[in-house]
């Protein structure tokens, strides 16, 4: 555990939940996607901390580059109105909000630090297990071995997803 | 780094998108926050396979993310749809069920 770890790490940390923060901050629809996108690859830098360098790359492409694409789209079309600078119906909704928010990052936090240890789950990892993998072949070998060995049957079913969601847009797109 | 601070982490995302899901009134907000969950998840599922030293992390991470992609997909299209019929997508307006 260097330093360099730790300080890459904190600087991570806090730059991903400030502009998590915008997300739910920001008045325009707009300035809150493109928050969403900075989140998303702040997240994509961790998972390259974590060793995790084909998950990094696809959530870049995939994430950021088409779903929050399509969030803009839809979000440019229906022209942000300015109803959210009304009032809301509830006028305590926003400080219940943060109280909730709050209690339940309380509970977590309570959770993490007297739940189960994961140090000893961490001793008992098999030998043969991702990293020894990753360290003869490399992090896409080892997620590729992973993904079509045993996981070959939800992607085979991911697709078949797929394909149900894109006939639900079609049906919705329609004009009535 | 320490498992339980990539947690913290992943927490306090999450704390701020179940936040966004309360307090927003524009259901395309409402979404990004959702998204802000799922990314938060990710981020746990990926720092217990560098932890534990298994690929089943990261095979979940997969999974959710082609399962996010269709869920952004099917929801935008109803957003839209009801965008046409009502011309207004505040949320505390669709308190009707019918079309």
């Amino acid at each position: 555990m260097d330093i360099a770890t730790m300080v890459a790490f904190y600087v991570l940390a806090v730059a991903t939940i400030a502009s998590g923060l915008g997300v739910i901050v920001f008045k325009d629809a707009v300035h809150s996607a493109l928050s969403l996108i900075l989140t998303l690859i702040f997240l994509a830098l961790f998972y390259l901390q974590l060793g995790a360098m084909f998950i990094a790359i696809v959530q870049i492409l995939i994430y950021a580059g088409a779903i929050m694409v399509l969030f803009l789209f839809v979000v440019t079309m229906l022209a942000p109105d300015g109803d959210e600078l009304q009032r809301d119906r509830i006028s305590w909704q926003r400080i219940v909000g943060g109280v909730l928010g709050l209690s339940l990052v309380g509970a977590l936090s309570y959770l993490l630090f007297t739940g189960a240890s994961v140090s000893a789950a961490t001793k008992a990892a098999p030998a043969d297990g991702l990293q020894a993998v990753v360290n003869t072949q490399g992090n896409i070998e080892a997620f590729g071995q992973a993904l079509f060995h045993g996981f070959a049957f939800p992607f085979e079913v991911t697709s078949l997803l797929i394909v149900v969601a894109i006939l639900g847009a079609m049906v919705f797109g329609r004009r009535a | 780094m320490q498992l339980s601070a990539y947690l913290i982490v992943s927490a306090i995302l999450f704390t701020i998108g179940v936040i966004g899901v309360l307090v927003r009134r524009s259901p395309l907000v409402i979404f990004m926050s959702i998204e802000l969950m799922l990314n938060a998840v990710n981020l746990s599922f990926v720092a217990f396979s560098h932890f534990l030293n298994s690929a089943d992390g990261q095979m979940f991470v997969f999974l959710v993310l082609t399962v996010a992609a269709a869920e952004v997909v099917v929801g935008l299209a109803i957003i839209v749809s009801i965008f046409r019929t009502r011309r207004n997508i505040d949320v505390d307006e669709m308190n009707v069920l019918r079309g």
